[in-house]
């Protein structure tokens, strides 16, 4: 009676949770083995570029070098989110088909959804951990501030979600690490560096602005900006509709991938 | 027998003189295919994020920085950028080389052919150095169209550039055969190669920073290459260019001869 029971098939209601749970623990426990690296390299990257902007602007400027540091290290914190939100997804990714472990969760009984909604959030923890490392590091340089913490709050979260989900399409699409490296320095690097991280884009000659004004990361950066200083470049309605509609769409586009079995089932 | 007669000479032991050629070129040409084969990763990659940082910093404090030891900011950042690739990718060749290896297990590759420690050393030393060159070189090509490049002295920035990148090579070296794992050289990177290089006045002309910050330069063999190397291009120096020749002498001389001992004794290497 008891072995007939157990041989049955699991039911579950409309969400799998304990399967979202699994495939969440999997993601954590690639992303996070290493903690030691994967936060003090990027707190200690970070610290050398606000202290040689210190040094920078107060040995070659009459720029205040307080003003700068308060307006590169949200840029900075944001930017941190991203690259280790990209990691965790990403690099779980192409490791998995390159040992081929990815049929551990293509072949579980999770919807697209299921798994989407699990490869976002590991990565938006992953950011947000990574990112308030950083965060407590510019203590260091500039008094705590925070304007409007919920909006702090949203464009972390977006920009943590947003690149995981870019890191999930990466990850599926690449079939080396090559491609996958490529695509990140040759792509997404720049789009990040050229988005107002580091110069407030009024600074900017006028076609750089143009062109900054097309680039997703800049109204994640600027929104994040205004949630620490107050001050934003760009209309904060349209830092919102910008961060939801993009993840929207890559959330649809990561669902959809998903959903096919592009390049993970063959 | 008729096999003796089909190969009498490759059956009897190779003969060279003082020098293995032939494994000194083998050694030397391995190092450097192994970047050129991901030449996207070990060329191309530097270059791109070099002249973000070039991007980056120009936007950032260009608009108002008047002139750095009368030259334009840019004309003045170039030089350091360069050589700051120049140093991490001579030092990322054989750092990874190494450690790879031994991490594969097929570091017997290099401690078991009939090389003289010297040999090892130049043969590694050497894919290093050329990395280092090819990639300044391939920054500097990116550079021209945007920065307004002049060569004061074309034979301070030869003698820099290879001095810098010998020595990075050497540093990359001695990081491999120490490390045994990539957090180990993960902490190296992080802690040492690259503050060292940030901290250098790359970005900053050392001549106008508080005592501190320039003691803190002068005593980083970074700053010399820097310095050197720059005054090639725009013919100016912000320390001595005399003291500068013979740090970097000296430290290379040094550093050869610490990486002859290392593979002479086989230290971390052989059991």
């Amino acid at each position: 009676m008891n072995r007939a029971l157990a041989l049955q098939a699991r039911r579950f209601g409309p969400v799998n949770w304990i399967g979202c749970w699994s495939l969440l623990r999997r993601q954590f426990k690639n992303g996070f083995s290493d903690l030691h690296f994967t936060i003090l390299g990027p707190v200690i990257a970070n610290a050398l570029y606000l202290l040689l902007f210190v040094i920078a602007s107060s040995s070659l400027t009459t720029l205040d070098p307080e003003t700068i540091v308060t307006f590169i290290a949200p840029g900075l914190i944001s930017f941190a989110i991203a690259e280790r939100a990209f990691e965790v997804s990403g690099a779980n990714l192409i490791f998995d088909k390159h040992e081929r472990t990815h049929m551990d969760w293509v072949m579980a009984p999770l919807t697209p959804t299921e798994k989407a909604a699990c490869f976002a959030l590991s990565s938006t923890i992953g950011g947000m951990v990574v990112g308030s490392a950083v965060a407590l590091m510019t203590l260091l340089f500039v008094p705590a501030e925070v304007a409007h913490p919920g909006a702090l709050l949203f464009f972390a979260i977006a920009t943590g979600m947003m690149h995981g989900l870019i890191g999930t399409l990466l990850g599926i699409w690449a079939a080396k690490w090559d491609q996958y490296t490529a695509l990140h320095t040759f792509v997404l690097l720049p789009l990040a560096f050229l988005s107002g991280v580091f110069a407030p884009v009024a600074s900017m000659p006028e076609t750089a602005q143009t062109l900054i004004a097309f680039n997703p990361i800049f109204y994640l950066i600027d929104g994040f900006r205004y949630g620490a200083t107050g001050e934003a470049s760009a209309d904060l309605r349209l830092s919102v509709g910008v961060a939801i509609a993009v993840n929207a769409g890559l959330f649809a586009w990561v669902h959809y991938w998903l959903r096919t079995g592009y390049r993970l089932k063959s | 027998m008729s096999l003796q007669r089909t190969f009498p000479q490759a059956l009897a032991p190779r003969h060279y003189r003082t020098v293995n050629w032939v494994g000194l070129q083998t050694l030397y040409m391995k190092e450097v295919r192994r970047f050129m084969t991901v030449a996207t990763q070990t060329i191309l990659a530097p270059m791109v994020t070099t002249l973000l940082f070039l991007a980056v910093f120009v936007l950032a404090l260009g608009h108002a920085v008047d002139r750095v030891a009368g030259e334009p900011y840019m004309a003045f950042l170039a030089p350091g950028l360069i050589m700051m690739a120049i140093t991490q990718n001579a030092f990322a060749n054989t750092s990874s080389s190494i450690l790879i290896s031994k991490i594969q297990g097929n570091i017997v590759d290099l401690l078991m052919p009939p090389l003289t420690p010297l040999e090892r050393t130049i043969g590694l030393a050497g894919g290093g150095l050329t990395r280092g060159l090819v990639v300044g070189i391939a920054t500097w090509i990116a550079m021209v169209p945007f920065v307004p490049v002049s060569l004061a002295h074309p034979g301070f920035i030869l003698f820099h550039a290879v001095m810098a990148s010998l020595l990075m090579s050497l540093v990359g070296v001695l990081a491999g055969v120490w490390a045994e794992k990539f957090d180990h050289m993960a902490a190296i990177t992080n802690f040492i190669v690259t503050p060292a290089a940030f901290l250098s006045g790359t970005f900053y002309s050392a001549e106008r920073l508080p005592p501190f910050w320039q003691g803190v330069a002068h005593a980083n063999p970074l700053f010399y290459m820097i310095d050197g190397f720059r005054y090639g291009f725009i013919g100016h120096a912000d320390g001595s260019l005399t003291a500068g020749v013979l740090v970097l002498v000296g430290a290379n001389a040094f550093l050869l001869w610490l990486t002859y001992r290392l593979f002479a004794t086989g230290y971390h290497l052989k059991a």
